[in-house]
């Protein structure tokens, strides 16, 4: 009898195959740990939205402007990586090695503060082409700042939110 | 002698160990003298991390290549250049494979256990509710036709429906050669030495992924095992996902704004999807196994 009473007990104290047995068998969490948990209150991972306002946020890229010395600079960065192998054109200096291509392309980077993306790294085959990529500026701003930015007629507002 | 060896005997009891047993006098503690050269703050110049294709590129085609970075710092992005397979990573933007292999993904393993019951099926309904002719009302056979409110419906789904059906292997594998080459075009991919982070803090790295303009949502994807503290960092957050290279499938691309491969993840890649360009048909279904498959299987 007693064995019987405390085989009962022992069934009892188990979860059992009931919602709470089953979840408590594939590792969530019970009821009262996810109230606990709210209660005690979880810390956002992300930044909260912001409200909407009028303000424009400041542009998430920097832009870029090419600089007026991009030419001499250019060609300064090259002669030192390249050193006595220089092309007599500058501009035709390949760069299919990629020790010198890295070098390069990382010292422009870390002057002008722009280094060049991946999906452009493969047409740059010449210092040439590093040249015409340094001369194009890049907008910081998405269309919107670029919209932002234009004249707008007093009656359209448009209305920031991160 | 045999006092020097009782004392050995005490020493080595005291727990100093063999170092007891030497007659040698002990060393003066180390002094640390300043290091000459380079100044605390400069990191040391470290060599350039170059990765070249594993896999021989055909002659006309030339490799594309991306930055090597690492999640060390958020400016350590520009360590080093690899070389990335064109036939992987540049292929042509067949934005219809993509879909084909994304709804597939979407759609075979689904089983719709939807089922309502026909007119033969619903309860009742076998006698015929009133005499056809002389009553005035419209001739019914049972109460329990689609017509009537409470009968059993005429052309629903009918039991658990299985929506399976397989793509071919190759169009799965151009399916993520296609979502590689997309996510590279769009200067969504970027390459990194290791997942080693400095810390576990889930904050800096969604820090890092804002820093370095990520996206809202990242993918990482390393070969076997991750480090423990990109983990433990990623393990609470939503927008942050790791995954094995097994695992990498074009939703899971299409869904993450950023892919970020380490380099040994980009080696799997290629050996694994450049295989199927140059075998054989299988004789026998590639889910038995065989002794020649890519990866050692």
């Amino acid at each position: 009898m007693a064995a019987v009473r405390a085989l009962r007990v022992a069934v009892r104290q188990r979860p059992g195959l009931g919602p709470a047995g089953l979840r408590a068998l594939w590792g969530g969490r019970s009821r009262k740990e996810e109230r606990a948990v709210e209660a005690a209150g979880v810390v956002p991972e992300q930044e909260e939205r912001s409200e909407p306002s009028l303000n424009q946020p400041p542009p998430r890229r920097r832009s870029f402007v090419p600089p007026e010395d991009l030419q001499s600079c250019l060609e300064s960065h090259v002669r030192e990586v390249f050193g006595p192998s220089v092309p007599q054109d500058w501009q035709q200096a390949p760069l299919q090695e990629k020790r010198l291509k890295h070098r390069l392309l990382a010292g422009l980077a870390a002057e002008l503060g722009l280094a060049v993306p991946n999906s452009q790294l493969h047409h740059m085959r010449r210092a040439g082409d590093v040249l015409g990529f340094y001369r194009s500026p890049v907008s910081g701003g998405s269309k919107m700042d670029e919209l932002a930015a234009a004249e707008l007629p007093p009656n359209l507002k448009i209305v920031w939110q991160q | 002698m045999i006092r020097a060896g009782a004392a050995a005997l005490r020493a080595w009891s005291r727990g100093r160990g063999w170092a007891a047993l030497s007659t040698a006098p002990p060393a003066p503690p180390a002094v640390l003298e300043p290091r000459k050269g380079l100044s605390p703050e400069e990191p040391p110049v470290a060599s350039p991390v170059l990765r070249s294709c594993s896999v021989p590129v055909p002659s006309p085609l030339s490799p594309v290549q991306a930055w090597v970075g690492s999640l060390r710092h958020p400016q350590d992005t520009l360590r080093g250049l690899a070389d990335l397979h064109p036939d992987v990573f540049a292929v042509t933007p067949r934005l219809d494979i993509l879909h084909t292999v994304a709804t597939w993904q979407k759609n075979f393993r689904r089983i719709s256990y939807a089922r309502v019951r026909t007119r033969a099926e619903v309860r009742g309904g076998g006698r015929k509710p009133w005499r056809q002719k002389g009553s005035g009302r419209a001739r019914h056979g049972s109460v329990r036709s689609p017509l009537w409110r409470g009968g059993g419906i005429a052309h629903g789904p009918r039991g658990p429906t299985s929506y399976f059906y397989m793509v071919p292997m190759r169009v799965r594998v151009l399916g993520l050669k296609v979502a590689l080459s997309v996510k590279l075009m769009q200067d969504e991919l970027h390459v990194v030495e290791s997942l080693e982070l400095p810390s576990s803090d889930p904050q800096e790295l969604l820090e890092l992924a804002r820093a370095r303009h990520w996206g809202h949502s990242v993918l990482l994807v390393d070969t076997n095992e991750f480090p423990e503290n990109i983990s433990a960092a990623a393990e609470g957050l939503k927008s942050i996902t790791l995954i094995p290279a097994l695992g990498l499938n074009v939703h899971s691309l299409l869904k993450h704004q950023t892919l970020v491969l380490t380099l040994d993840a980009v080696a799997f890649l290629e050996q694994r999807l450049l295989w199927h360009d140059s075998r054989y048909s299988p004789l026998v279904p590639f889910s038995l196994p065989h002794r020649d498959l890519p990866g050692a299987a």
